[in-house]
């Protein structure tokens, strides 16, 4: 969660993930993604409840979708990333960048 | 296999993740958890991997960060919500009482870790049990309790036809059958089967398989859907041998054709006859004869052509038809059996000869398990052995519940601390129980281990029967819930009264020390009782055992009145080997006889269709003068077999007075030689040589001599009147060599084999035995139930014995104080020896008085098993007890020496 005001690195995955997935971002999906697009394996628990403390921090809104067959006619929780988490994800990445520059040739050789 | 129909996850995890969640979280997850799931199964993991792996995700969903999200879920709400007062202890205890909480199974495999020797011995006790009750659910699920796997089976009835003694349940005849199928007033399918056995030409060895004749609409009668192809059509099930095909059953499919679906429309040759592969029956269904698995299927009326069976299906007293029948809408078996007397006394009209007095009866599929006949016996030996192994789970429950009692007791103290700081009953009783579960489900896995394995060694014990058939026991889903029911139960029983007793909440007199040391320990009542009720249990078992065992020692000193030294016995199968007619198969078997005496280690050679002490039993009726006919025929029903000249030397049979038969005798008047029950019977103190009686059909027999009794059915009975006709006078079918010579049964049969072999490779053994295997049959039963008892009953004992030393070890360290001051007052080691070995014994001699009654009366309901001994044998009865004796005394002894070696002063100083 960033203690110093930047985002931890699960919470920022999860909110790219989020935001590549669009519409289509619900639990299941957004760890499917993390797997195949960065090859991260997050346990489910851990998931669930970093996205509870983002929607408590008032980064994401979830909304449930309708019963769906293929859950056993359960919603899904869908996943929104808000104006302000997008703000977070911008901050982090700036500071990320501003560290980084740079230090392209040194990364180079190791 | 779309996402929709890929199945559903189990329902008992799904309870698991929603277990504390608000609903609406709950449903996102578990919604998202069986997505996956679908998605899994789907792609094609299988059932089981996908379903471990659900359970593992809610485990681990319960068990870890969920527990956190959820608390901060409820964090959330406004703090007026959650600061409501709540209905005293209400919310709380509920949730305390949620099963396996991390903590707690967490301290629960600590606790089991540390003290590895209690663990060990309770899961192994428990597993004993369990695998001990399992294998036994197993063997009994499969030979009575499994269900066809057919369609709404409560609508099928069996349908019998009573024989000539009233007998109610016999077989019936193919005519009666076809008329009976013709009819819809109650039935609204009857359907037919018939047991084959026939020559399969597959593989590299010609192989006798065991098939079913059965009539066209069998499956869809049954409603069994095929596995692949069709069932029969009813123009397959016609004319006699012009539709020769066939459904092969799903394990002939796989191990002989390798499942390779592209048999369908090939060809398999039964008997040497072409027949067309048109189906093969599902995995499920493996023929409507428990435990036996059918090979294949053949239309009845295409069977004619095989071996043996000629004229079955037209002659309406050639009665061999199992017949299952699906009730009519709304018809109950009283109205089907209503219908079935006043149709049978029509055909008894019709067909007086053949049908004069035959009543058909129909009885729910449900209430027979083999047949009628065989339930009889089948039954009261199932429950015996169930209630035997169930005794055996009583006592390692038992052992399970003591142990848990003194671990209660030892932790009294560390626990009334805890309820004196006020930890809740509850979640006390919470821990001890979790701890309790995760034994007994430890112990049923062993269990299952075990049993597997036990049922691996009784399969091996196979009754020495010559038809070839595969056993369908396995350890299946009915019998593993079982197994899971029991242990569960076992440790929930057990684990409670402990975990009570230990948490009775009067904190002070144990905080204050009491019963650490001095005086009596007052709360044994219940573990003493335990021991009691072991010992008393094992006595029960222990004498069943010793029961059995003498009774086999018995059976095997009778003399069955023939020699049984070495000797091979063969059955070559000539009917279904290519010789068709009378004359074919008589050749072959004078060939037979020459070349075996021709080989120089053999010496003497006898053919006989049936042995002594055989399966089969075989009668004929005969018409004696001067003595009333025992049945409506007017003839006398007696045992016989038809034998060579040369059957009574080779079989070791002294003929007494008379001669033997000759070759001669074969042309000639019929002749028969008779036993010596037969002339003490029916014409005691005369000379019966030379007089004539007549067979069922008033042909004259003339009896040229007497031959020595021998036991014919079974090894108990008394001497029977016995009637030997020659061979070959009418048909030779199942006539088997008995051949004697040089060396062992083994290297005989050998021998024998090879002769065979040269004469006509081709030729199918329908049996090949030794005489040692062949008296086996007779000794399977009582071998059988001395082997299980005595096994049960060791196991019993094992566990009975440890837990006396639980006990009086357990003892001895609770009176490590008592037991100082009493030596440093002057008692010598083996007073103090002897004083604890007594409080051991002296609840042996409690339960083995209790045993003995107990086992009286057992005795006495078992002795219908038991030949050749009384129920109150005195070996047993004295026996027994002074082996148990020595066990416990042994077992209390161990510990007892420990309490020798108390330092006293170390003893006063201790806690």
């Amino acid at each position: 969660m960033g203690r110093d005001g930047y985002l931890g690195d699960l919470e920022q995955m999860l909110l790219l993930a989020a935001l590549r997935l669009g519409d289509d971002a619900y639990g299941t999906r957004i760890m499917e993604e993390l797997r195949s697009a960065v090859g991260r394996r997050v346990s489910r628990g851990s998931v669930y409840v970093t996205l509870d403390r983002m929607e408590e921090k008032g980064w994401i809104e979830s909304s449930m979708s309708g019963p769906r067959p293929e859950r056993g006619g359960r919603p899904r929780r869908v996943v929104r990333v808000t104006a302000e988490g997008v703000a977070e994800l911008r901050k982090s990445r700036e500071a990320l960048l501003t560290l980084w520059d740079g230090l392209e040739d040194s990364l180079e050789t190791p | 296999m779309s996402v929709e129909d890929a199945g559903r996850p189990p329902r008992l995890a799904h309870l698991l993740i929603r277990g504390r969640l608000p609903a609406e979280l709950a449903d996102a997850v578990s919604g998202d958890l069986e997505e996956e799931y679908r998605r899994r199964r789907a792609g094609g993991t299988g059932r089981a991997r996908s379903d471990l792996w659900f359970w593992g995700q809610a485990v681990t969903l319960r068990a870890g960060s969920l527990r956190r999200a959820s608390a901060r879920l409820r964090a959330m709400t406004p703090t007026w919500e959650r600061n409501r007062p709540r209905r005293a202890g209400h919310d709380q205890t509920t949730r305390s009482w949620m099963p396996m909480r991390p903590d707690d199974v967490k301290y629960a495999v600590r606790r089991l870790v540390r003290a590895p020797g209690f663990t060990l011995v309770a899961v192994l006790s428990l597993a004993l049990g369990i695998g001990a009750n399992t294998a036994m659910f197993s063997l009994v699920n499969a030979v009575l309790l499994r269900d066809l796997p057919v369609r709404a089976p409560e609508q099928l009835v069996e349908v019998y036809t009573s024989d000539e003694d009233g007998y109610p349940y016999a077989t019936s005849s193919y005519p009666d059958f076809a008329d009976l199928r013709g009819r819809d007033e109650v039935f609204r399918d009857v359907m037919g089967t018939r047991t084959f056995v026939s020559r399969l030409d597959q593989g590299e060895r010609p192989q006798v398989v065991f098939g079913e004749a059965v009539s066209w609409n069998y499956f869809s009668g049954l409603g069994v859907p095929m596995a692949l192809g069709r069932s029969f059509l009813e123009e397959e099930d016609r004319t006699a041998g012009t539709h020769p095909v066939t459904v092969l059953g799903y394990r002939t499919w796989q191990r002989d054709f390798g499942g390779d679906p592209s048999i369908l429309g090939g060809s398999v040759r039964l008997d040497g006859r072409p027949y067309t592969v048109v189906g093969v029956a599902p995995e499920s269904f493996t023929g409507s004869m428990p435990v036996l698995v059918t090979s294949l299927y053949v239309p009845t009326m295409q069977v004619e052509a095989i071996g043996g069976f000629e004229g079955q299906t037209s002659r309406r007293s050639s009665r061999s038809m199992f017949l299952k029948a699906r009730l009519g809408p709304g018809v109950t078996v009283d109205q089907a059996n209503a219908w079935l007397a006043a149709f049978s006394a029509a055909l008894a009209e019709q067909y007086p000869d053949s049908n004069e007095g035959r009543l058909m009866t129909a009885i729910p599929i449900g209430d027979v398990a083999l047949h009628p006949l065989v339930d009889r016996v089948l039954k009261p030996v199932a429950a015996l052995l169930l209630v035997v192994v169930g005794l055996v789970l009583v006592i390692a429950c038992a052992n399970l519940a003591s142990f848990l009692l003194a671990r209660a007791e030892d932790r009294r103290k560390e626990i009334a601390v805890r309820l004196a700081l006020g930890a809740g009953r509850a979640s006390l009783i919470r821990q001890l129980l979790v701890e309790t579960v995760m034994l007994a489900l430890l112990g049923g896995a062993v269990g299952i281990l075990l049993a597997d394995w036990t049922l691996g060694l009784l399969m091996s014990f196979k009754p020495p029967i010559p038809i070839p058939v595969d056993f369908d026991v396995s350890l299946d889903r009915t019998v593993l819930l079982f197994t899971a029911g029991v242990s569960l139960a076992a440790g929930i029983a057990f684990g409670l009264a402990p975990a009570l007793q230990a948490t009775r909440p009067d904190i002070a007199p144990t905080l204050k020390d009491e019963g650490t040391g001095g005086g009596r320990p007052r709360r044994w009542t219940l573990r003493r009782g335990l021991v009691v009720t072991q010992v008393a249990l094992s006595f029960v078992l222990l004498i069943g055992a010793g029961l059995f065992v003498r009774s086999l020692q018995k059976a095997q000193r009778i003399d069955p009145g023939f020699d049984i030294g070495p000797a091979a016995l063969v059955w070559p199968f000539a009917q279904i080997s290519g010789y068709d007619t009378d004359e074919a198969v008589a050749g072959l078997y004078r060939e037979l006889e020459e070349r075996l005496l021709a080989h120089p280690a053999i010496e003497r050679v006898g053919v006989a269709d049936r042995f002594p002490l055989g399966a089969a039993v075989q009668t004929s009726g005969y018409v004696l003068p001067g003595i009333p006919a025992d049945s409506r025929d007017g003839d006398y029903d007696l045992d016989n077999a038809h034998v060579s000249p040369g059957y009574f030397d080779a079989m070791g049979v002294p003929i007494l007075s008379g001669r033997t038969f000759t070759d001669d005798d074969r042309a000639g008047e019929r002749v028969i030689i008779v036993s010596e029950a037969f002339v003490r019977r029916f014409y005691p103190g005369e000379d019966v040589v030379g007089s004539t009686i007549e067979d069922g059909s008033g042909q004259p027999l003339r009896i040229v001599g007497v031959a020595r009794d021998t036991r014919v059915r079974t090894l108990g009975e008394s001497p029977r009147p016995f009637v030997y006709e020659l061979v070959g006078q009418g048909g030779m079918f199942g006539a088997e060599f008995v051949v004697r010579g040089k060396g062992t049964g083994a290297e005989l049969l050998e021998v024998t084999r090879s002769v065979l072999d040269e004469v006509d490779p081709d030729l199918v053994l329908m049996e090949a035995k030794t005489m040692n295997e062949h008296l086996a049959l007779m000794l399977f039963p009582p071998r059988m139930a001395a082997m299980l008892l005595s096994v049960f009953g060791g196991l019993a004992l094992v566990l009975a014995a440890i837990g006396i030393y639980g006990v009086v070890s357990h003892a001895v360290a609770k009176r490590t104080r008592e037991l100082g001051i009493r030596m440093s007052l002057g008692a010598s080691a083996r007073d103090v020896v002897r004083m604890a070995v007594g409080g051991g014994m002296r609840l042996v001699g409690v339960g083995a008085v209790v045993g003995i009654l107990l086992a009286a009366t057992v005795s006495w309901s078992i002795s219908r098993f038991l030949y050749g001994i009384g129920t109150t044998d005195l070996a047993t009865f004295a026996g027994i007890p002074v082996l148990l004796t020595l066990v416990a005394l042994l077992a209390a002894w161990v510990p007892a020496r420990r309490a020798s070696a108390v330092d006293p002063v170390r003893a006063l100083r201790a806690e």
